[in-house]
């Protein structure tokens, strides 16, 4: 039990740090004092997120279950507010400015509906202990779940931010399969969603139907849409085999390499630290996703078990995303790379949901 | 079931970054990392000048001169356009052009970007006056060292020209670090010493940001020029000597007998090196005109021996003993070799090798090429330095030829005449040598021995290199041949009857053999080779007029060229 806990603190702060040894490195040469000032908030951040983890750890992740239809309906609230109240930055309106930061609903949403699709896939009939799951029709186990997803992803997508939205209906399509629902559902929906892409085409915002079109072809566009994807690379490429060396990374210090701090930070961590840099980093990634499947697989409880499975492929899902993006192997979305890209929100939110991760292994002997 | 496949599509998915990991920095990465530098370095060149080239005594043959640059300080647009159009005013040159310049040739917002070069110092002045007048800060005039030629065509064929480097020479030369549009040396000294005289371009590297911003310097590496080559070369009997050839097509040689340094060395028609940097279509005329200006006529002309040949048959008949300084042969006009009938030029009598010689009998040596047979003559000629280069420091030297029997047999499927042998005692038929190697044959009479390996470049950055030149062979023959032969030599100039007499009466003593050699159309071609003063030789010369008429028309020039070399108190 002490094995899992110690295990997910130590390469989360070990994340952490060389997520904070970046960011300062990319900010490094940056001639204005605010962003001096950039990994000096990422520490702050990374000490919230700690605190909150050993909160999480020790909060009993049942009561979620409980408070899980007041979650849904404070994500759903605090992504309307978004659109009253929110700050416009980089084109889009996805923050809240809160006190003195700015805080990214979409981040809490994503943990959020985890917990909710957990909880949703994980009832049990009235007279039966059986899991309701394997008998859902149709309705209870598609329409239902899929239109509660749908409201708050497209109030994502509307912001815009495509990435998260992506994000979540992914996280929902990897939990309607590990959740035991039937297959030929899946399927059905799978083919559904295939039919749906073209006409999604229309509804996506110029910048990013050029940004998929870039994905296929960076050079059709090598100083506007493309440029970040071509710098991206060159950012990872020209690291080699033991890298440029800390704070001597040409691509990330002399700023060709855009949102180097946050997107982009694995470009500019394995700029300077090379191949086994990287290697190294995928590693401990994998250990991460790996302790937490684990820990999924020996809980006994449906509602932890699934909880515990969400926050794993959670965190999977974007870690992949974000460095096949880094890599050029996916197309460019605004996704941060959990516990190392800038960002409280992010931060925050990745340390709350390994703190619930903990607390599953914890808590599942009681049952 | 399903959570075995989502453990395995997890693990496979980071299989899959990390390969896409090791595939941008392993594989890829070489390309990844001239990209980056690419991003990040800029260069801004500073070129030195190319080595200049000298005359023996240190004065200038070939040297440089400053031309001005006419350099743009990027500023905001309308400050850029209102300066284009300053400038296109003096030099009248579209401002569209001076536009072009200036997109193709940025570097970076902080560095001066060029916008015409090569302008005339006149159009500098005015620029500068421009400058002040307007407040234009933004323009920048810099001189930069370039090619010139005081003397245009004098010995153009020695020192060569320079152009902008073609396909053949960068694939031999991209090794040495040349580089496209590299400016090198083509024929002449320019080309065979081009890496001395070759500057090496400097300047400042430095680091930009993404928006081209100066970061930080990384390094400055001066120009550096190239080095001076010293020439053997006397410009002032260069001069002469050029003056001499006038328009007349041929070559003169002069050489040191003993250490074979070139003295002058004239090729005629020249050309004006200066056209080809300039890109003149009269380059392209020089390139397509029939007279060939561009080739070295005393080095890479082949052309019949004629009469000169006659000294290589002395030597091997004198050598071998084939005669003796008594015997006699009567010249009738012609003599029967074979079933044919081979003429003499006149009727000369009967006739030792002491007097065949100035009278360049034929008879005497068609019957002394059959005493000595063609292969003792064929030898005779390779130890004199006929048929193989000289090795003169100059590119593309012929190496002229020289049948034999055997040669004959293999390549022609005939057997040996003795017609053949009495062709080539007289240097006709297939014999073909340089003005160079004729020169180079003079000197061993003249040295009394010894094969020199002329040479034409004396020091390079003020170092003398003559230690490193190849050595004379002491050829092993006999005193009384050589004295001989000089007698021979010096009664051509000095009996009545000799066919160099023209050159008798001047201030110097001269010995030397004329030649007429039969070209196959046209005029025959003159030959003068000789050397002087005659008892202490201080100069060989060798004199080719290409169909000039006969050897008297080369002796008329030589002497033309001695009179004016002693009237200057060059002898």
């Amino acid at each position: 039990m002490k094995n899992s806990f110690f295990t997910i603190l130590v390469i989360a702060i070990l994340l952490a740090s060389i997520g904070i040894i970046s960011i300062y490195s990319s900010a490094y040469q940056k001639e204005n004092k605010i962003w001096e000032a950039v990994y000096q908030r990422q520490l702050l951040w990374v000490i919230l997120g700690l605190a909150l983890f050993f909160c999480f750890a020790n909060f009993n992740y049942r009561k979620l279950w409980d408070s899980t239809y007041f979650l849904y309906a404070l994500a759903i609230f605090l992504l309307l507010l978004v659109f009253v109240l929110g700050v416009v930055r980089l084109g889009a309106q996805r923050w809240l400015k809160i006190i003195w930061f700015n805080f990214q609903p979409a981040e809490l949403v994503k943990i959020i509906m985890v917990i909710f699709l957990a909880r949703y896939f994980s009832t049990k009939s009235v007279d039966d202990v059986a899991l309701r799951t394997s008998r859902l029709g149709i309705l209870g186990a598609l329409i239902l779940p899929l239109i509660f997803v749908g409201i708050p992803v497209i109030l994502i997508i509307e912001q815009p931010d495509l990435g998260s939205g992506l994000i979540i209906f992914l996280i929902f399509i990897s939990m309607l399969y590990l959740s035991g629902i039937k297959l030929r559902h899946i399927v059905f929906f799978s083919l559904i969603g295939c039919l749906l892409l073209p006409i999604s085409w229309h509804f996506l915002r110029d910048y990013q139907k050029e940004r998929l079109l870039v994905f296929l072809d960076p050079n059709i566009d090598p100083l506007g849409a493309g440029y970040t994807v071509i710098q991206s690379k060159i950012a990872v490429g020209s690291g080699g085999i033991f890298g440029k060396g800390w704070l001597a990374g040409t691509q990330s210090q002399l700023r060709f390499l855009p949102e180097a701090h946050t997107d982009f930070i694995f470009a500019t961590f394995a700029e300077e630290w090379g191949l086994i840099g990287s290697i190294i980093l995928l590693a401990l990634y994998y250990l991460l996703v790996k302790e937490g499947m684990r820990i999924a697989i020996r809980t006994q409880d449906h509602f932890g078990r699934l909880l515990a499975f969400g926050i794993s492929l959670m965190l999977g899902i974007q870690i992949f995303i974000n460095i096949a993006m880094n890599l050029g192997l996916a197309p460019v979305v605004g996704l941060p790379l959990p516990l190392m890209s800038y960002g409280g929100s992010s931060v925050v939110v990745t340390f709350i949901a390994l703190g619930i991760l903990v607390n599953i292994d914890k808590t599942r002997t009681v049952f | 079931m399903r959570i075995k496949a989502a453990k395995i599509i997890i693990a496979l998915l980071f299989l899959f970054l990390l390969l896409g990991v090791a595939n941008l920095e392993l594989i890829q990465g070489k390309k990844f990392r001239d990209l980056s530098k690419k991003n990040c370095i800029r260069l801004l060149p500073q070129m030195g000048s190319r080595g200049k080239i000298l005359d023996r005594r240190g004065d200038v043959i070939i040297g440089n001169f400053l031309s001005y640059d006419v350099m743009l300080m990027p500023q905001d647009e309308g400050v850029t356009v209102e300066a284009l159009a300053k400038i296109s005013q003096i030099l009248a040159t579209p401002v569209s052009n001076l536009r072009n310049n200036f997109k193709r040739n940025f570097i970076a917002p902080f560095a001066p970007v060029i916008v015409a070069n090569n302008i005339s110092m006149k159009k500098a002045i005015a620029l500068e006056e421009l400058k002040l007048d307007f407040n234009l800060d933004n323009v920048i005039i810099q001189p930069h060292p370039q090619r010139e030629y005081p003397f245009l065509g004098l010995a153009c064929h020695s020192i060569g020209h320079l152009n902008e480097i073609d396909h053949w020479r960068l694939s031999k030369l991209a090794d040495y670090g040349y580089e496209a549009k590299d400016i090198v040396g083509f024929t002449g000294i320019e080309e065979k010493f081009d890496y001395y005289l070759r500057q090496e371009e400097g300047g400042l590297s430095f680091e930009v940001d993404h928006r081209g911003r100066f970061v930080r310097l990384l390094g400055f590496r001066p120009p550096k020029s190239g080095k001076d080559i010293q020439l053997t070369l006397d410009l002032k009997v260069q001069k002469i000597v050029e003056r001499s050839l006038n328009d007349r097509k041929g070559c003169v040689i002069i050489m040191n007998p003993y250490s074979g340094e070139i003295i002058a060395l004239a090729s005629s028609p020249n050309f004006n090196p200066e056209l080809f940097m300039k890109q003149d279509p009269a380059a392209g005329r020089i390139l397509n005109n029939p007279d060939a200006p561009l080739v070295n006529r005393a080095i890479s002309g082949l052309y019949p021996a004629g009469s000169m040949f006659k000294l290589v048959v002395a030597t091997a008949a004198l050598e071998t003993n084939k005669i003796n300084l008594a015997t006699t042969f009567v010249c009738t006009g012609s003599t029967r070799v074979g079933r044919e009938d081979f003429a003499c030029w006149d009727t000369h009598g009967p006739q030792n090798v002491m007097k065949a010689i100035p009278h360049s009998c034929n008879v005497f040596f068609y019957k002394t090429g059959l005493l000595v047979g063609p292969q003792l003559i064929y030898d005779y000629a390779l130890k004199l330095g006929l048929a193989r280069p000289t090795a003169i420091d100059l590119p593309y030297e012929a190496g002229g030829f020289i049948p034999n029997p055997l040669w004959k047999r293999i390549n022609k499927f005939k057997n040996w005449f003795n017609g053949d042998t009495a062709n080539l005692a007289i240097g006709q038929g297939d014999v073909q040598v340089t003005p160079l190697q004729i020169a180079r044959m003079m000197a061993v009479f003249a040295n009394r021995g010894s094969l020199v390996t002329p040479y034409i470049v004396g020091a390079i950055d003020g170092q003398d290199i003559s230690l490193y030149k190849r050595k004379s062979i002491r050829l092993a023959f006999k005193q009384t041949t050589l004295d001989s032969i000089r007698q021979g030599l010096r009664n051509a100039i000095a009996d009545a009857s000799g066919t160099g007499n023209v050159l008798s009466n001047l201030a110097v003593s001269v010995a030397g053999k004329t030649g007429t050699a039969q070209a196959g159309r046209g005029q025959p071609h003159g030959w003068f080779a000789g050397f002087f003063p005659y008892k202490n030789p201080k100069f060989v010369i060798c004199t080719f007029l290409e169909h000039g008429g006969s050897g008297y028309m080369s002796c008329v020039v030589t002497k033309q060229i001695l009179e004016e070399m002693a009237r200057e108190g060059l002898i």
